[in-house]
């Protein structure tokens, strides 16, 4: 990716030393009652937000550290985390 | 032809003759001339024939702004003379032609302009359909400008480097030599990117003045010079910039000089800021003829005599719209050029002093006359000039003609960068209205004339890029924009969109033949926005990467809407920016692979490598590529194999178990001591990623093997899956820092018990057992007991640096029973009669535990753990149509199907995996997955084979394992 990543560890790097992770969705939810439908959205239905989403990212030429960042999808910055509205 | 050799301002030297191959005969150039420039001295006038209607072009920018004089050199088509420096012994020829350029016989099309409308080959030539085929080969043959052959081979070489700078400028003229200078003398990192060969812009080549006391040629060599010392700025001059991303990521290619040791350099750079000082180009008039050989732009004319010594013609008329063009005018006519009018499109504006230098040379002037039409077959030899609003007329002979509409902002790095532009109604400029962060732009592109003006607004520009870096810098930038301020600003631009013409001959696009009356008509048709006329006219869509219809088009398109410029904007900039060889995109291809420690003993034993991954392994050791007597000597006797690119890993914690369990579908907390446990690791969706065997050698301390390919991305996938828990384990890639020798065969412990210090019998050291011992007192090894290929077999796991002695222990341990080395086609056989699956081969992403009868190794019970694929596991064990693994036989033991063979009935139920004649069954065997309606042993399977034409092939569905099915032999 043409665009630069902040590493927690690293710092401000390029982004192709990065490999990316999908956007946040959680840790994984408990099997109780899980439909396969449910099971197939978690793993593979994204909410293809346009705008700022976290995601997760893997330091694959550096440290090896997987962490998130906030990208803004329609202009492909890693923007700061925006403040929550409530 | 003779040069003007005597001018300060040459960057050739005369005195150095160079010589070139044009068509089959000798040219002369000499050193710093372009191909063109020393064709143009030899008398070349007309360099090609466009492309649809085989008009003649010839020189027009003198910076390859157009296909024109694109040439073949040296074999490679569309090469942009005008930027390519002369070299010795150089082949060009002529493009597009069928003849001479002088004579060409397609010459006839430019009478069927009328038969090729707009968008002609999207509406004709598809009614009926069958014509179309015939039509789109003859379209193919007449479209494209130069040609290449499929085996051409590209020479040279081709280099990479990816700098980082603090401060990177984009253009080497007055304003970027200003922001170099002001941002390298705070002691930033500035990387400076020059198009041409020499450092400048366009102050280079004019003696006018600069100041009192020097002239504007000599204060460009000052600037460049002063760059050049400062010790943090590192200039690359013949360096194009082809493309601009987020976060100031900027890409050029820089052409090699004689002293380079790469023809071309890929240079990627990242930088904290950027400067953009590209300068302007000409906004290309339009009149009838408007690109007859004899056209030129105001720069190409001036250029020709001042840097290269060629005076551009014998008697010109100057059609212009800047002061440039009087400027250039009255230079030339002080050089030798006879000039019979000047016409200038504005009707005041133009400085008087210039306007004085003509009255004194005695040269007409006209204010609010232009071009119209242009005379001439094959050269120019007159032009009619009108006024502006087309109400008088008189013609004029001339061989030359200097047309310009006036300036135009070179905005392409800009709009790469994703800037916003908006039409200035005062300059007639697209200008940047929002740049992106730590971008900024100056000079004569913001609309800047005065030569003081331009320098300091770079100057400024390269203060704002320091101060991005360096916050420190912000207290210089108030006296800098005040010297700014006290300067005079932009100047009004001439705002003639065309000549008073109907446009069916006024070229809009050169590369394309897109004339004002194509544009029109798409107009006429509907397609009201650029973006859309531009792709149905073709306008801007060729090797000139849009340089001529450049801002006349939206300019042209906004008038025809009555809206002025203002709601006008330039069609969208993509990179790459100028043409790029994809030899440059390339870089140098090295060869790079992984050998493993016995590398070089296994060629020496005879081995066959071969690529699998990022390894090169030894897959046969025979010339027989069946590799008969490998697999029957691993069955009666005993076989080596180098295995040392398995995946080898620690885990060790207080919480590596958990992440054991996180991970591999079965219950990790069940290994028992001195046992390895066979173990498959699966995705999301339940399919398999891999295998492998865990190990536990002490408490919280395990030791764990996976497939080769999956060694590099293991660690990552053990983090990633536990990367919400906060669990502290550890891990270390231990893949090549041990090796491993796979001993199998019947006689495998016989070999082995001379080299360990232990007891290896049966009973001892079982199936399935994991032991450690030391060989020779020193080489601490870890041995496993598998059964992969189904004979007595141990793995021995030790460090790499050991595994050259290991090898020799080994083969001189079994040379009494005359060992011999196996590969990986061997073992592919052996495990395939054991019905044992490698991941990839008898698995695909689609493929689950369950599918392939591996679903043993998942236990249900530890829901607790989370592991990864055990939902998907649950919810597909009883999952109605799925592929299944199955063993088969063929019905005709002598043909056995190629790897990857269909299974069909009345559609595509599956697939061969791996089919092979197996020497011990004197069967042909195979495993493959197949629909599970057809699972069932017996089951007869048709197989469709690549290229069968029909003759299908059969087999049946076998029981698996084909060989030792009670698995006694691993067991012995």
């Amino acid at each position: 990716m043409a665009f630069t990543i902040t590493c927690p560890i690293c710092g401000k790097r390029n982004g192709y030393e990065f490999r990316y992770g999908g956007v946040d969705k959680g840790p994984r939810p408990d099997e109780e009652e899980l439909t396969p439908a449910d099971w197939c959205d978690y793993v593979h239905m994204n909410a293809c937000v346009a705008g700022v989403q976290e995601e997760w990212w893997f330091h694959r030429d550096g440290c090896g550290g997987w962490f998130t960042i906030h990208r803004d999808t329609t202009a492909n910055l890693e923007v700061e985390k925006p403040e929550v509205n409530q | 032809m003779n040069r003007l050799s005597k001018l300060p301002t040459l960057r050739i030297d005369p005195a150095q003759e160079i010589s070139l191959n044009y068509d089959g005969k000798t040219c002369r150039g000499v050193a710093g001339d372009t191909v063109a420039t020393a064709l143009y001295a030899s008398g070349v006038r007309i360099f090609s024939r466009s492309l649809k209607y085989h008009r003649p072009r010839g020189l027009y920018s003198l910076d390859g702004e157009c296909s024109n004089t694109c040439m073949q050199v040296n074999g490679i088509p569309n090469v942009r003379s005008e930027n390519t420096l002369l070299s010795n012994g150089m082949t060009v020829k002529a493009q597009n032609v069928k003849g001479t350029p002088e004579k060409d016989m397609m010459g006839f099309m430019d009478r069927l302009d009328w038969a090729m409308p707009a968008g002609f080959y999207y509406r004709m030539m598809h009614k009926p359909a069958k014509i179309w085929p015939i039509a789109l080969k003859q379209v193919r043959k007449a479209a494209g400008l130069g040609k290449i052959s499929p085996e051409f081979q590209m020479k040279g070489k081709y280099d990479e480097i990816y700098p980082k700078a603090d401060v990177c400028v984009i253009g080497g003229g007055p304003a970027g030599l200003s922001a170099a200078l002001a941002a390298g003398e705070r002691g930033l990192r500035v990387i400076l990117l020059e198009s041409r060969p020499w450092l400048g812009g366009f102050f280079d080549y004019r003696p006018a003045e600069y100041d009192n006391s020097i002239h504007l040629f000599e204060r460009a060599r000052e600037l460049a010079e002063l760059v050049e010392q400062v010790p943090t700025v590192r200039v690359f001059s013949h360096t194009s910039v082809v493309g601009a991303y987020n976060n100031n990521l900027i890409t050029a290619f820089q052409v090699g000089g004689e002293s380079d040791f790469f023809d071309e350099r890929y240079i990627e750079i990242r930088a904290q800021s950027v400067v953009v000082a590209t300068g302007c180009i000409e906004r290309p008039l339009l009149f009838e003829n408007n690109e007859r050989p004899g056209i030129m732009q105001i720069g190409c004319a001036h250029r020709l005599a001042r840097t290269y010594g060629l005076l551009p013609g014998e008697n010109a008329v100057f059609s212009i719209g800047h002061d440039l063009g009087i400027e250039a005018a009255l230079d030339l006519s002080s050089l030798g050029l006879k000039i019979s009018q000047v016409a200038d499109i504005r009707e005041d504006g133009q400085d008087p002093a210039l306007v004085a230098g003509l009255a004194a040379k005695k040269i007409p002037f006209l204010r609010g006359w232009v071009a119209n039409t242009a005379h001439g077959d094959a050269r120019l030899n007159k032009v009619t000039l009108s006024t502006i609003q087309g109400t008088h007329q008189r013609d004029v002979d001339c061989d030359l003609l200097v047309a310009s509409a006036g300036m135009t902002p070179v905005t392409g790095a800009l709009s790469l960068a994703q800037a916003q532009l908006a039409y200035d109604n005062h300059t007639g400029f697209f200008l940047p209205l929002k740049l992106p962060d730590k971008t900024h732009a100056a000079g004569r592109l913001l609309g800047l004339d005065d030569p003081l003006a331009i320098e300091a607004s770079g100057h400024l520009a390269g203060l704002l890029a320091a101060a991005d870096c360096d916050p420190d810098v912000s207290a210089d930038l108030k006296p800098a924009r005040e010297q700014l301020d006290d300067l005079p600003g932009p100047v009004r631009g001439c705002k003639l969109v065309q000549a008073p013409v109907k446009g069916r001959k006024t070229f809009i696009c050169f590369d394309e033949d897109t004339t004002l009356k194509n544009v029109a008509q798409a107009l006429e048709m509907g397609f009201d926005a650029t973006e859309l006329i531009k792709r149905f006219t073709a306008a801007g869509t060729g090797p000139g990467q849009g340089g001529i219809p450049g801002h006349n088009l939206p300019l042209f398109v906004a008038q025809y809407h009555g809206e002025g410029g203002g709601l006008a904007k330039p069609t969208t900039v993509r990179a790459p920016m100028v043409p790029t060889f994809i030899a440059t995109y390339a870089g140098t291809n090295h060869d790079m692979f992984k050998c493993t420690p016995l590398h070089d003993y296994q060629m020496e034993s005879g081995g066959v490598m071969r690529r699998i991954g990022v390894w090169k392994r030894a897959r046969y050791f025979s010339h027989d590529f069946s590799c008969r007597e490998e697999i029957e000597n691993v069955r009666k006797n005993v076989g080596m194999l180098d295995a040392s690119t398995l995946g080898k890993f620690r885990i060790w914690g207080p919480d590596a178990l958990k992440a054991l369990q996180r991970v591999y579908a079965g219950d990790m907390s069940k290994i028992s001591d001195g046992k390895i446990k066979y173990a498959a690791m699966c995705n999301e969706d339940g399919c398999i990623i891999d295998d492998g065997v865990v190990v536990k050698r002490g408490e919280n301390e395990y030791y764990f093997t996976t497939s080769s390919g999956r060694a590099g991305s293991t660690v990552e996938w053990f983090r990633f899956h536990s990367r919400y828990d906060g669990w502290n384990y550890h891990m270390v890639n231990l893949t090549d820092a041990l090796g491993v020798i796979n001993l199998a065969g019947p006689n495998a412990r016989k070999v082995l018990e001379q080299l360990v210090d232990g007891d290896i019998s049966n009973q001892a050291f079982p199936f399935t057992g994991y032991r450690e011992f030391k060989i020779r007192d020193t080489i601490a090894v870890r041995i496993m007991r598998l059964g992969f290929v189904g004979e007595l077999s141990y793995e021995l796991h030790a460090p790499a640096s050991y595994m050259q002695s290991l090898w020799e222990l080994v083969a001189q341990a079994g040379k009494k029973f005359d060992i011999q080395n196996f590969g990986l086609e061997a073992q592919n056989v052996l495990r395939m009669e054991k019905g044992h699956i490698i991941i990839g081969s008898e698995s695909e992403q689609r493929t689950t535990l369950h599918d392939v009868g591996l679903g043993f190794l998942w236990d249900r019970k530890k829901a607790a753990a989370k592991t990864v694929g055990a939902v998907a596991l649950k919810q597909t064990e009883k999952q109605a149509g799925r592929f299944k693994l199955v063993g088969f036989k063929m019905e005709n033991a002598s043909r056995t199907p190629k790897d990857g063979s269909l299974i069909v009935d009345s559609s595509i139920k599956g697939y061969v995996c791996i089919a092979r004649f197996s020497f011990g069954l004197k069967e042909s065997i195979g495993l493959a997955l197949v629909d599970a309606s057809l699972a069932a042993e017996g089951t007869r399977l048709q197989i469709y084979e690549d290229e069968c034409e029909g003759r299908h092939l059969y087999a049946a569905v076998t029981a698996l394992p084909f060989y030792d099915p009670e698995g006694k032999r691993l067991r012995e």
